[in-house]
């Protein structure tokens, strides 16, 4: 995300890019997302999810028993902030959790109850997950083990995404994901029995964990509806594990049928973590509980940069926001090193530079022509691999201003803009003119019809679309017919 | 001084000045710890090869990396810590006592606009330096000095040039800074018309305040209508400090200027010194250097000042008239003893001519009167039945293991430091911070 | 993005004054239980708005300042047990601070003569804590790029007690601590009258002074002044005070004045003229004793 680029920049309206799960809620009906706020735990989720501005108002709003009037609300508002008030109120009435009628703004009755019983605690929803009593045969899972847990489950279907193009295949991922990943159009096998990589695949690969995470439920969500699951069920149990406490085993036995079988999906993708799948218990994992926070803290030791992750992992364990090192030096010769052992992140690295040296903790590559332009040829935007540089940079490089130096990001771009100067159509080429009046007719007929791509006049020669071809030709017909 | 031996004729002129830059550079001893060891080793290193070469100025110069020493791993932990010690030992040193200080100051800011200011030895040139660190030695000093005024005076094509009027608000002085194309260096500089003008701009004020010049000198001349040893013995009747940095070599004149008024002289040799060495003259001067400049009979007056701390009116108020302009104003402030409204603080009321100030202003300076006690580093655990866990004022918890390279005078093997009157532990942060930052231990709650 | 914000909450926690103000005789009592109910409710809110927001809260007991509760540290071993009905951090927060307060409340016992309450080393905690999370030391591992240091931290101080003269320079260097560190201090006054003193913090830092008019909304004054970051109070308002009294205490008998004698050498105030500065001993000039004199005598006869 380029987000990380404006950290120096003082931001004077805090900019807030809405999170992809808002339009998807937006787009369900009042009923289902009234069911939802029952829950107090998806309150407190969805709450977490909503912008700065929208969070505040329903705090004001929280706690009062009466609705507000609009113009006592509007008071609040100074001037500057009038658009991010009314987009912000927007969004609330969006998701139904205002009701916003001309004069009186108050919360949705239920939001407000579940928030607030969220807050103070109480109530018997058991919305924040059962619980199970400590075990004393079989020791939990610790944290370290979960964290390398959905590590590996989560880097196994990256890695499989990125290796699918080569034809090299690793450990393949569940047949859940694959057709997951296959639904979303992230990978398809229009050449083939396997599946490849399509060029949002490669785009998708660029983003931050926690985009792709929320990419993949997304999609997720699509397929339940389809799959005619209970939408409210499925989201009320994402919402739950991302309040419950990692480290932590829960129950098994409150959950519904579809909960229950959303566990084995979520197994796979690496969001929970059971012991055997009939097991009464589960465990969430980072993942999981870091689904609602806005810093994306994939486990820690994403980054095995070296030594990294030998003092790292305790001192993330307790700090949650704790986000991944950097690894990449790009020096304006455009040279890489990249301190890294990660198998997956050499791969996306391969994407877009050509390899020189391998060690066991560094990579070195360059930014070639040809690299950057297989990588364009992949779908990836110039933009996507300087944001990719960009939050991916090493400590070190983040003292420079700008963070990567100007020639080479002008460079990327140049190369996407030399990639622009072809484009290709389908159509048909007319040639072979018997004389220079019929080519002109006939081209006078098709530049009416607005289907002529090119022309050349010398050569007594055009081309035009494909769209065009059968008015042009019955013209051509037509004509030497009548002749 | 080595980035500035281009031209050996007139360092031979000068070749006296380097032994007297060292012994001022020892005799300042009181800096910032970094400098201070760059200084001893420098004198030291003098000394050393003062026998076989001739030249003293091809003696002082000192690789910069050659001040850190690695230990035996090639770490340079050892050099870190050992600063940091030095900085400690040097606030233990530091007089508990109150210390009488000025704090009624009133300074004349002398910048050399000559030509001899676009020189490149500092990067990007002298001239630009210099505004650049004209404008944040201004935002410091009044940070510190809150009830001061700062006039701007520049010196060019051979006169003295008002640049800004005397002025107790920041901002005001910092505009007359801001313009880069106004100040356009040209010509010779003029040392006596220039200190001239900053003099007279000074001579109305009150015996209780302080005058002062800084000159910031870039040129190796003064092209003077008369005899400056003239203005220099004014300066010296009318009790004024003055002060110079000077960007090239040093001469007898400044020296002499700073030595007969108490002020203080420094030779900037490189960018980061040059900073240093104008930053020193931020926080008041104490009592002592005026006293010598007086000499005998020059008690200065100290009186007490009756003031006014006002009430700031909302911007909501009711609108009324103020006192001073008479314009028609929510905002404002009201004097205590006649109820007048007055703008801006600080200010004489014009009404009963009550001297009204803001009480923060005050008290911004009050750090420099009730100093923290320093803290003692914990060398030894022994007799300790229940230490403190965690540090008393971040709850940082301290580790139990001991630091081996912490071997140095006045640190803690163990990273605690304790306050001698509340006996609370504090990590060696929070007892940087404690000292340089919030002047109040949080044990004590004074 | 939006940044974690870190909240530090003082609680003044002077038994005397929470006694009273427990007393039915006030128009709208308030006991320190319904106090700290409420109190949680919005610690509660503050968590709640970002998973990364980070809280500690400090008690100004009488003689002595406390750590209640901090986000970082584990502060009581006995982590209380998951229940379904309550998400964890919440019933950590509560569990932890009530369970400290009443620990603090249960060691004061029965003094004679109750001290004051140390709000200014509270203050003082909650800057070098604050100090600390946001200047993160070099030995850390995490070298640049951490995205938990804090920015846009805030102090929030509910006061009950009255401003305590003796501790006027103390507090003035926190809040200039606190203005050069660029913390917010806020101020809720909750019992009492107006405190001069955290009406100046509140004042130079940018912070809001709120002086609780209806006792029994408490929680919606705290929600709606006090829990938005400072880059939200540019959009949506928060109340501001409206006088600002600039007094000082004077350093002879920690009265608060409005004009005093000020020292021309080392700026200490005085409510009376003295001949001798008791701070830095200068001698005041006695031929300008007539001079200093006649506006005071008119001040006199003015009062």
């Amino acid at each position: 995300m380029p987000v990380q680029s404006l950290q120096n920049t003082d931001v004077i309206v805090p900019q807030h890019t809405p999170h992809p799960l808002l339009p998807f809620l937006q787009s369900q009906s009042q009923t289902t997302l009234t069911r939802l706020y029952q829950r107090p735990s998806s309150c407190l989720s969805i709450f977490r999810l909503l912008g700065p501005i929208e969070r505040q108002l329903i705090m004001n709003l929280l706690w009062l028993e009466s609705a507000l009037s609009v113009a006592t609300i509007s008071a609040w508002v100074l001037p500057e902030g009038k658009d991010a008030y009314d987009s912000a109120l927007a969004v609330m009435t969006g998701l139904h959790i205002a009701q916003n009628s001309a004069v009186k703004l108050a919360l949705n009755p239920t939001f407000k109850s579940s928030l607030r019983q969220a807050i103070t605690g109480g109530g018997s929803t058991g919305s924040f997950g059962v619980p199970t009593d400590k075990d004393g045969k079989r020791q939990s899972a610790n944290i370290e083990n979960l964290d390398a847990y959905a590590l590996e489950r989560w880097e196994t279907i990256l890695h499989y995404m990125v290796s699918s193009g080569q034809g090299q295949n690793p450990t393949k991922p569940s047949q859940g994901v694959l057709y997951l990943l296959q639904r979303s159009g992230l990978m398809n096998n229009a050449h083939g029995p396997a599946l490849q990589i399509t060029s949002s695949g490669f785009q998708f690969l660029l983003h931050s964990p926690h985009d792709q995470l929320w990419n993949l439920l997304l999609q997720y969500l699509h397929m339940a509806e389809e799959r005619q699951m209970d939408l409210v069920e499925v989201l009320s149990f994402l919402f739950m594990l991302s309040t419950m406490d990692l480290g932590r085993e829960y129950s098994t036995e409150p959950l519904s049928e579809t909960q229950k079988a959303m566990l084995e999906d979520l197994r796979d993708y690496g969001l929970v973590w059971q012991r055997k799948t009939s097991s009464k218990r589960f465990s969430p994992t980072r993942l999981a509980t870091t689904l609602t926070s806005s810093s994306p803290p994939l486990p820690s030791s994403h980054s095995t940069g070296g030594s990294h992750t030998a003092d790292g992992t305790g001192a993330v364990a307790l700090s949650s926001g704790a986000a991944q090192q950097g690894f990449i030096v790009l020096e304006t010769n455009y040279r890489i090193y990249a301190y890294t052992d990660n198998p997956l992140q050499t791969a996306v690295l391969n994407l877009f530079i050509t390899m020189k040296y391998r060690f066991p903790n560094l990579v070195v590559g360059m930014l070639t022509r040809e690299s950057v332009r297989k990588a364009l040829g992949n779908g990836i935007s110039a933009d996507q691999i300087i944001s990719y540089l960009t939050t991916h940079a090493h400590p070190q490089m983040r003292k420079n201003n700008p963070l990567l130096p100007v020639t080479v990001q002008d460079q990327i771009r140049l190369w996407e803009l030399e990639r622009n100067r072809l484009k290709s159509a389908e159509g048909y080429l007319y040639k072979d003119f018997a004389s220079q009046a019929d080519y002109e007719y006939v081209l006078a007929y098709a530049k009416q019809l607005d289907v002529v791509l090119w022309e050349n006049a010398s050569k007594r020669c055009f081309f035009g679309t494909l769209e065009g071809h059968a008015n042009v030709r019955g013209f051509i017909e037509r004509r030497t017919g009548s002749v | 001084m080595a980035p500035r031996n281009r031209d050996d004729n007139f360092m031979d002129v000068d070749s006296d000045s380097d032994i007297s830059l060292l012994g001022d550079v020892e005799h300042r001893g009181k800096g910032k710890g970094k400098s201070k060891t760059t200084d001893k080793r420098k004198k030291d290193k003098g000394k050393a090869k003062a026998k076989e070469q001739a030249y003293t100025w091809e003696a002082s110069y000192t690789r910069s990396w050659d001040t850190v020493q690695e230990d035996e791993a090639g770490s340079l932990q050892g050099a870190v810590e050992d600063l940091m010690a030095r900085g400690r030992r040097r606030r233990l040193l530091a007089p508990a006592a109150a210390i009488r200080r000025t704090i009624i100051r009133h300074l004349v800011l002398l910048l050399d606009l000559s030509a001899a200011m676009m020189d490149r030895d500092m990067r990007p040139t002298r001239f630009d330096l210099m505004l650049q660190y004209a404008r944040e030695f201004v935002v410091e000093w009044f940070d510190q000095n809150p009830l001061g005024q700062i006039g701007v005076v520049g010196m060019r094509a051979g006169i003295g040039e008002r640049i800004g009027e005397m002025s107790g608000n920041p901002q005001d002085v910092l505009k007359c800074l801001s313009e880069r194309t106004r100040l356009e260096p040209t010509g010779e500089p003029s040392l006596q018309n220039a200190i001239e003008m900053a003099r007279s701009s000074m001579s109305h004020l009150p015996t209780h305040s302080s005058r002062e010049i800084l000159i910031i000198f870039g040129s190796l001349t003064t092209c003077d209508p008369g005899n400056i040893h003239d203005t220099l013995d004014a300066c010296v009747k009318n009790k004024i400090r003055i002060s110079v940095v000077a960007l090239a070599a040093e001469m007898k004149i400044s020296r002499d200027l700073c030595d007969k008024t108490g002020g203080q002289f420094g030779v900037a040799m490189n960018e980061g010194h040059f900073k240093d060495i104008l930053f020193e003259l931020v926080p008041p001067p104490a009592q002592r250097a005026v006293a010598r400049a007086g000499g005998p009979g020059a008690n200065p007056a100290a009186d007490l000042m009756m003031m006014g701390f006002p009430t700031r009116l909302p911007d909501s108020s009711p609108p009324s008239l103020c006192a001073c302009h008479s314009d028609m104003k929510s905002e404002g402030f009201l004097c205590p003893r006649c109820m007048a409204k007055v703008c801006d603080v600080p200010t004489d009321c014009d009404i009963c001519g009550l001297m009204i100030v803001s009480s923060p202003h005050l008290a911004r300076s009050y750090h420099h009167l009730f100093p923290v006690k320093p803290y003692e580093a914990v060398t030894s655990m022994e007799g300790e039945s229940m230490p403190q866990a965690a540090c008393h004022a971040c709850a940082r918890i301290f580790s139990t293991s001991v630091s081996t390279a912490a071997t140095s005078e006045g640190m803690s093997p163990w990273g605690r430091y304790r306050c001698p009157d509340c006996h609370n532990d504090f990590c060696a942060e929070c007892d940087v911070f404690v000292h340089d930052v919030i002047h109040c231990c949080p044990g004590c709650g004074k | 993005m939006e940044k974690a914000s870190h909240l530090s909450v003082i609680v003044d926690l002077s038994p005397t004054q929470w006694h009273l103000s427990a007393q039915t005789s006030n128009q709208y009592p308030l006991s320190i239980e319904t106090f700290l109910s409420q109190l949680l409710a919005f610690l509660n809110a503050h968590i709640a708005s970002k998973h990364e927001n980070s809280l500690v809260v400090f008690g100004a007991l009488p003689g002595k300042s406390v750590l209640l509760y901090s986000s970082t540290e584990l502060l009581s071993d006995d982590v209380p047990s998951l229940d379904a009905n309550s998400y964890l951090p919440f019933k950590l927060v509560d569990s932890t601070v009530v369970q400290r307060i009443m620990n603090e409340f249960d060691a004061i016992g029965e003094l004679e003569e109750e001290p004051s309450c140390a709000l200014v080393g509270a203050v003082t905690k909650a800057l070098c804590y604050i100090n600390r999370i946001t200047h993160p030391s070099s030995t850390t591992a995490g070298v640049a790029e951490d995205p938990s240091i804090v920015h846009d931290p805030r102090i929030l101080i509910l006061s009950v007690s009255p401003d305590l003269s003796s501790s006027y320079i103390p507090i003035m260097n926190a809040i200039f601590s606190a203005q050069k560190l660029k913390v917010t201090i806020d101020v809720c006054k909750v019992y009492g009258p107006d405190t001069v003193f955290l009406q100046q913090a509140a004042h130079l830092t940018n912070g809001s002074y709120i002086y609780l008019e209806r006792r029994d909304a408490l929680l919606q004054y705290l929600i709606m002044s006090f829990l938005s970051p400072t880059s939200i109070r540019k959009i949506l308002a928060v109340p501001k005070q409206d006088k600002i009294d600039f007094r000082a205490a004077c350093f002879c008998h920690k009265n608060i004045v409005d004009i005093g004698f000020v020292c021309s050498v080392c700026l200490s105030i005085f409510c009376q003229p003295l001949p001798v500065c008791s701070t830095c001993s200068f001698l005041s000039i006695h031929s300008n004793d007539s001079m200093l004199l006649a506006p005071f005598s008119l001040l006199q006869t003015h009062a």
